[in-house]
C-alpha cells in the first residue's frame, strides 16, 4: 500500500461529514501532521546557544570553566531562551466572508474557522497561547479572548470562532486597530481574511502591528470563483457588502476581472513583501496544507 | 375634500369632514401603503448571484430597472415627508377652500346667574333663550355660555356640538350666589380671544344690577374688536325686603345668660310692612310685625333672649312680605357655638379686675390663676400658660414679667394690657410691642369721657343696645398718652385720645388700655358695662379657631390644622353627608354648598367638636337697583383696530394671490420643513455615499 499523498488526506466530503468544529480541525491538522517526516511534537528545553567573551560584572555561574580549563579563555555560555510564544487569531468577519461558490467545501469565513481551530489546537498542544480577537459588526465592539495555555482555552477558542457570523461591511482597518489596541506584548497575529478591500488604512494597521514588534501571518482566503471568475451566463450581480448591482456579461468581463484582480492580489504581496509579513493564498475549493505548512514553518521561527 | 354623512344610530347623522388631520385619512393611507411596502420588500430578483468581489466588476452597467427593495429607509422615509410637505404646501389653499368653514360670529353668551337675576324668573327665561339659540345656530357661528356664578365657568366651549351645549344649558339651577361681572367678561373674552369668528360677540343676559357695575368701575379695558349686547334693557325697581348680617353674641349679666342678637334688614320700593321671625332651635323667640312706612332703607334690629350656655345654637330670621319680588333673600341663618370655659393669668394689683374675674361672677366662663407677684419666675419656669393674660404694666418692671408676657404673645395667646405706671423699663418695653408714650408735656391731664367707640367691633357690638350700659358715662382720669402706628384704636376720649387699642401684628391678640382699672383712673369698674366688656375682651383676646362661620354661598372654606390636632377628613352634612374633605398638609380647602342654611363640618379622626357654619345670600344682591347702560362697558372697551383692507374684505373664501398665500404662515411653514427635510436627505445621502 502506498503513502497516500497530501492531497488524498484531505477529502471536502468526509470532512463535511464531520460534526463540530472540535473533530473538523483535528482532521485537518492531524492529516496534515501525519505527512510530515519531522514530527513536530518534540520536547523543549533550555537549549545552548553560543559563547561570548567574559565580561567584568557578568554572573560567574555561566562561566564555562570547563572552556576555560581546555582554553584557557574565559567565555560565557548563551542559551536560546525558550519561550512559549503567544498566538492571537483574528478574523475577518466582513459579509464577503459569507461568499461561497459551486466548487468550495466551505465558506471563506467557514474555511478560516477550521483553519484557525486547526491552529489554535496545534498551538495549544505544544503549550503555546492563543488568543482571539474578531469584530462585531453590529456593535463595532472587538470579540476579545486573552491568550492562555490552558486546555479549556481550546473549548473557549470553538466557541468564539463557531460564533463567527459573516455580516456587514468593510471592517478590517477598525479590526486591525483594535488588535493594535489590545494586543499589548509582542504576539504572533494570525490574520484570516478574504482582503477584499482596498484600504489605506489596513496598509497602515498592518505596519502598526509591525511596529509595535508582532509578527503577522497573513492567510487570505478566497473562493476559486473569485480566482478564476467561472461565470459564463450574463446575470445580475450583488454586492454581499454594499448591496451594490451590477449587469454582468462573463464574457466581456472576464478578462478584464482577472486583470483587475491579479493586480490587486499583486498589491497585496507587495505590501506584505515591504513589511516582511509571511502571506499565503488560501482557497476554500483546495486543502488548506499550504496554509498550515506556512504556519508550521513560521511558529518554529518564534520558539 | 368632501364631507362625508355616517349614519348613527339610524336616526341621526353625524357629518364626518376628511382632512389632513383626520385620524382616519392616515388610518386608510397606512391601510394602503403597508401591503405596497411587504410586496416590495420580500420580491426578489430573479437571476441574482450575491457576490464578494463585486468591486472588480464596478465597470459593468448598472441593471436597467432600479431595484425596488427598500435598503435605507431613514431617506426612503425623508424623501415621502419633504415630498408630503411640499405638496401639503401648494394644496394647502385648495384644502382650506374645500375643507374650510368660514365662521363668521363667535358668541358667548353670559347667563347671569346670581340671586338677584331669580326676579321675576329671569334666570329661567335667560337660560331657555340660550338654550333655544343653540337650534338656531348654524355651522357658521360658533357659540359658548359662560355661567356667572362666585367663580364664573364655561358650560359649553366652541368645539361642544350644540346638542350637548343645549343639554348643559338646560340642567343649569338658579343659584343664590353673587359672582362678579368683570371676572365673567374676561373668562368670555379669553374664549373669544380663541375663536375663529369674524365677529366677536358678547350677549350678556343679565338684570343689570346696579351695584354689580360700579364695582370694577376702574378696571383698564380689555374687550377688543367685541361686541356687547344687553338684549333686556334695565328692569324697573322692584319693591322688595331682605334680610342680612345676623350677629348673635353670648352677654352675662350677674347670673343671667342671655344671647345678643342683631340683624340688619333693607327694604326698597313698594313694600309697607313686614313680619320679622327668628327661630332658635326649633323655638320661635322672636315673631313682630314692622310697619316699613316710611322708615330708612335699612334698620337694624337687635333683641336678647336667654339661653343655656353649653348649647350650640342654631338660628334662622324669617321675613314675611307681601309683594316681595325676591324671595330669596328673606331668610337668614345664623349659629352660635356654647360657651367653652377660659383660663385667664392675671397679674395685678387691682382689686376690681380681681373681684370681676373671681369664681362668683365668671363660674363656667373663666377659671381665673392669680400670678403671685413673688413668683412670677416659677410661672415662667411652669410653662403652664393660660388662654389670656391679664397685666398691669407696673409689674413690666421685672424681667420676668416681660418674659411671660413675650411668651404669651409669641404662643399665640392673648394678652390685655393695662398701662396704669410707666417707667423708663416700661417706656422701653412698650416701645418693643410698638407703642410709643408721649413726654408728660403733650399729656391733657383731668378727667375725660369715652367719646368714640368702635361700635362694629366684636367687643362693642353688644353695646350698641342701651340694655348693656352706657359707655359714654365712663371717665378715665389722667390716661397714659399712647400712640402706635400698628394698633387700632378702639376708644377715643372726648378729648381726642385713643385710650383703648388692639394691636394686630402680634401673633397672639393684644389689647392695651392706656388706664389701670383702680377707682383713681377709672370709673368703669363700677359701671354696669365692665363685667360683659371684661368677658367679651377675654373671649376675644382667647386663641380659638379664627375662620369664620358665616359665608356667601358657593364660597371656599379653607381651615388649617395644627400638626399634632390629628384630624384626617373634614365631612360637611346638613341633614345628610354633603361631602368628606381629607385633610392635606394640614390643610383642607373645600367649595361651599350653593344652598343658604346651615351646615355642620365633622372633624374625622379627632373628638375636636363639630362646627355649624352658616351660609347666606350676599346682602348686596338684594339692592335691586339696576342701570340701562352700563358706564362700565365703555371703560372696559379698547378702541376699535383699523379696519382691514377694503380689498381684501371683499374677496370671499381663499385666493391664490401672493400676498394671500404669504399670509397663510401654516404655508410657509410646510414649505420650510419640506425644504429642510430635502436638505437632511441630501446630507444623508451623500454620506452614505461617501461611506460606501
Amino acid at each position: 500500500m502506498s503513502t497516500p499523498t497530501l492531497a488524498d488526506r484531505f477529502d471536502p466530503h468526509t470532512l463535511a461529514m464531520l460534526e463540530g468544529l472540535d473533530f473538523k480541525a483535528r482532521y485537518v491538522m492531524e492529516g496534515f501532521l501525519t505527512g510530515l517526516h519531522e514530527s513536530p511534537f518534540r520536547g523543549f528545553s533550555v537549549e545552548f546557544s553560543d559563547y561570548r567573551n567574559y565580561q567584568p560584572g557578568d554572573d560567574l555561574r555561566h562561566l564555562d570553566w570547563k572552556l576555560y580549563a581546555r582554553t584557557d579563555r574565559l567565555c560565557i555560555k548563551r542559551y536560546m531562551v525558550e519561550t512559549n510564544a503567544r498566538f492571537y487569531v483574528v478574523c475577518d468577519t466582513s459579509a464577503s466572508m459569507g461568499y461561497r461558490g459551486s466548487r468550495a467545501w466551505e465558506s471563506k469565513l467557514g474555511c478560516a474557522r477550521i483553519v484557525a481551530a486547526a491552529m489554535s489546537w496545534f498551538l495549544l498542544k505544544q503549550n503555546d497561547a492563543a488568543g482571539f480577537v474578531a469584530l462585531n459588526d453590529k456593535t463595532d465592539i472587538p470579540q476579545f479572548m486573552r491568550p492562555s495555555q490552558s486546555p479549556a482555552q481550546f473549548g473557549a477558542m470553538l466557541r468564539a470562532l463557531d460564533g463567527l457570523k459573516p455580516a456587514g461591511g468593510a471592517s478590517l482597518a477598525k479590526l486591525l486597530q483594535h488588535t493594535t489596541r489590545l494586543v499589548h506584548r509582542r504576539s504572533v497575529i494570525l490574520f484570516f481574511s478574504d482582503l477584499l478591500e482596498p484600504s489605506e488604512e489596513m496598509e497602515l494597521c498592518f505596519k502598526q502591528l509591525r511596529f509595535h514588534g508582532h509578527e503577522v501571518l497573513v492567510f487570505q482566503i478566497l473562493d476559486g470563483d473569485e480566482i478564476d471568475f467561472p461565470f459564463t451566463e450574463s446575470q445580475l450581480f450583488e454586492d454581499l457588502e454594499t448591496g451594490t448591482r451590477r449587469q454582468v456579461s462573463p464574457a466581456s468581463a472576464r478578462e478584464k476581472y482577472l486583470q483587475r484582480f491579479n493586480a490587486f492580489m499583486e498589491g497585496h504581496r507587495r505590501l506584505f513583501d515591504s513589511l516582511e509579513i509571511p502571506y499565503c493564498v488560501l482557497r476554500n475549493d483546495e486543502s488548506p496544507w499550504k496554509a498550515l505548512a506556512l504556519f508550521l514553518a513560521e511558529r518554529r521561527k518564534f520558539k | 375634500m368632501e364631507s362625508a354623512r355616517a349614519v348613527s344610530g339610524g336616526t341621526k347623522e353625524v357629518q364626518v369632514s376628511f382632512s389632513f388631520l383626520n385620524p382616519l385619512f392616515w388610518l386608510g393611507v397606512l391601510a394602503v401603503a403597508s401591503p405596497i411596502y411587504l410586496h416590495l420588500r420580500r420580491k426578489q430578483p430573479e437571476n441574482l448571484l450575491r457576490f464578494a468581489a463585486l468591486r472588480f466588476l464596478d465597470d459593468q452597467p448598472e441593471p436597467k430597472q432600479s431595484p425596488r427593495r427598500l435598503r435605507d429607509l431613514l431617506l426612503f422615509a425623508l424623501r415621502v415627508l419633504a415630498l408630503f410637505l411640499i405638496i401639503s404646501a401648494f394644496a394647502w389653499p385648495f384644502i382650506r377652500k374645500a375643507n374650510h368653514i368660514i365662521v363668521k360670529e363667535s358668541r358667548v353668551y353670559i347667563i347671569d346667574n346670581s340671586l338677584s337675576q331669580q326676579v321675576e324668573d329671569g334666570f329661567v327665561k335667560a337660560r331657555d333663550r340660550v338654550a333655544n339659540e343653540f337650534g338656531k345656530a348654524d355651522r357658521e357661528t360658533q357659540v359658548a355660555v359662560v355661567e356667572l356664578t362666585a367663580n364664573p365657568r364655561v358650560i359649553s366651549g366652541f368645539s361642544d356640538s350644540h346638542d350637548l351645549a343645549q343639554q348643559k344649558v338646560r340642567q343649569l339651577q338658579p343659584s343664590f350666589q353673587r359672582g362678579s361681572y368683570l371676572a365673567a367678561f374676561r373668562q368670555a373674552n379669553s374664549l373669544l380671544a380663541n375663536s375663529l369668528g369674524e365677529k366677536k360677540k358678547i350677549i350678556f343676559l343679565t338684570d343689570n344690577q346696579e351695584n354689580q357695575w360700579n364695582e370694577n368701575l376702574n378696571t383698564p379695558p380689555f374687550l377688543q374688536d367685541v361686541e356687547v349686547e344687553f338684549p333686556k334693557p334695565g328692569t324697573p325697581s322692584h319693591g322688595n325686603a331682605a334680610v342680612s348680617d345676623p350677629r348673635a353674641q353670648r352677654i352675662f349679666l350677674g347670673e343671667k345668660s342671655l344671647v345678643n342678637f342683631t340683624v340688619q334688614l333693607a327694604h326698597q320700593g313698594s313694600i309697607r310692612s313686614a313680619k320679622l321671625s327668628v327661630r332658635v332651635n326649633g323655638q320661635e323667640v322672636l315673631s313682630h310685625q314692622i310697619d316699613l312706612t316710611d322708615k330708612p332703607e335699612n334698620i337694624i334690629f337687635q333683641t336678647q333672649w336667654e339661653a343655656e350656655p353649653s348649647l350650640q345654637l342654631r338660628g334662622e330670621v324669617a321675613l314675611e312680605v307681601e309683594g316681595d319680588a325676591l324671595a330669596g333673600d328673606n331668610k337668614t341663618y345664623f349659629s352660635l357655638p356654647p360657651v367653652q370655659e377660659g383660663k385667664v393669668a392675671v397679674l395685678a394689683q387691682s382689686s376690681f379686675l380681681k373681684l370681676a374675674l373671681s369664681p362668683d361672677i365668671m363660674r363656667g366662663q373663666w377659671a381665673t390663676h392669680v400670678i403671685d407677684p413673688t413668683k412670677i419666675a416659677e410661672e415662667v419656669e411652669a410653662k403652664n400658660d393660660a388662654e389670656v393674660l391679664c397685666i398691669e404694666s407696673s409689674y413690666l418692671q421685672s424681667t420676668e414679667a416681660r418674659k411671660l408676657l413675650w411668651r404669651y404673645l409669641s404662643n399665640a395667646r392673648g394678652v390685655f394690657l393695662m398701662v396704669n405706671r410707666v417707667t423708663p423699663l416700661t417706656k422701653g418695653f412698650l416701645k418693643e410691642i410698638v407703642f410709643e408714650i408721649l413726654p408728660e408735656e403733650a399729656r391733657v391731664g383731668g378727667s375725660a369721657k369715652f367719646q368714640y367707640i368702635f361700635a362694629n367691633h366684636p367687643i362693642f357690638h353688644p353695646f350698641t343696645s342701651p340694655d348693656y350700659g352706657n359707655l359714654m358715662e365712663i371717665n378715665v382720669i389722667d390716661p397714659i398718652r399712647l400712640r402706635s402706628k400698628d394698633a387700632i384704636p378702639l376708644i377715643f376720649s372726648d378729648k381726642g385720645e385713643p385710650v383703648f387699642f388692639q394691636n394686630p401684628k402680634q401673633p397672639g391678640k393684644l389689647y392695651v388700655s392706656s388706664f389701670g382699672f383702680d377707682r383713681q383712673q377709672t370709673s368703669w369698674p363700677v359701671h354696669p358695662t365692665f363685667i360683659p366688656f371684661l368677658d367679651l375682651c377675654l373671649q376675644n383676646a382667647r386663641a380659638s379657631d379664627q375662620t369664620p362661620t358665616s359665608f356667601e354661598p358657593g364660597d371656599t372654606y379653607v381651615q388649617t390644622f395644627a400638626t399634632n390636632a390629628g384630624v384626617s377628613e373634614v365631612v360637611l352634612k346638613n341633614d345628610k353627608e354633603l361631602s368628606r374633605t381629607p385633610v392635606t398638609n394640614g390643610k383642607i380647602q373645600l367649595r361651599l354648598p350653593d344652598q343658604p342654611g346651615l351646615y355642620t363640618l365633622a372633624y374625622e379622626g379627632t373628638s375636636k367638636s363639630e362646627k355649624v357654619i352658616a351660609i347666606n345670600p350676599s346682602p348686596k344682591e338684594s339692592q335691586l337697583a339696576y342701570v340701562t347702560k352700563p358706564s362700565a362697558i365703555d371703560t372696559w372697551t379698547l378702541p376699535h383696530s383699523p379696519p382691514k383692507n377694503a380689498a381684501e374684505q371683499a374677496k370671499p373664501g381663499v385666493d391664490l394671490s401672493l400676498s394671500s398665500i404669504w399670509q397663510q404662515r401654516i404655508w410657509w411653514w410646510l414649505l420650510l420643513a419640506g425644504l429642510i427635510g430635502l436638505a437632511c436627505e441630501a446630507v444623508l445621502s451623500n454620506l452614505k455615499r461617501r461611506s460606501a
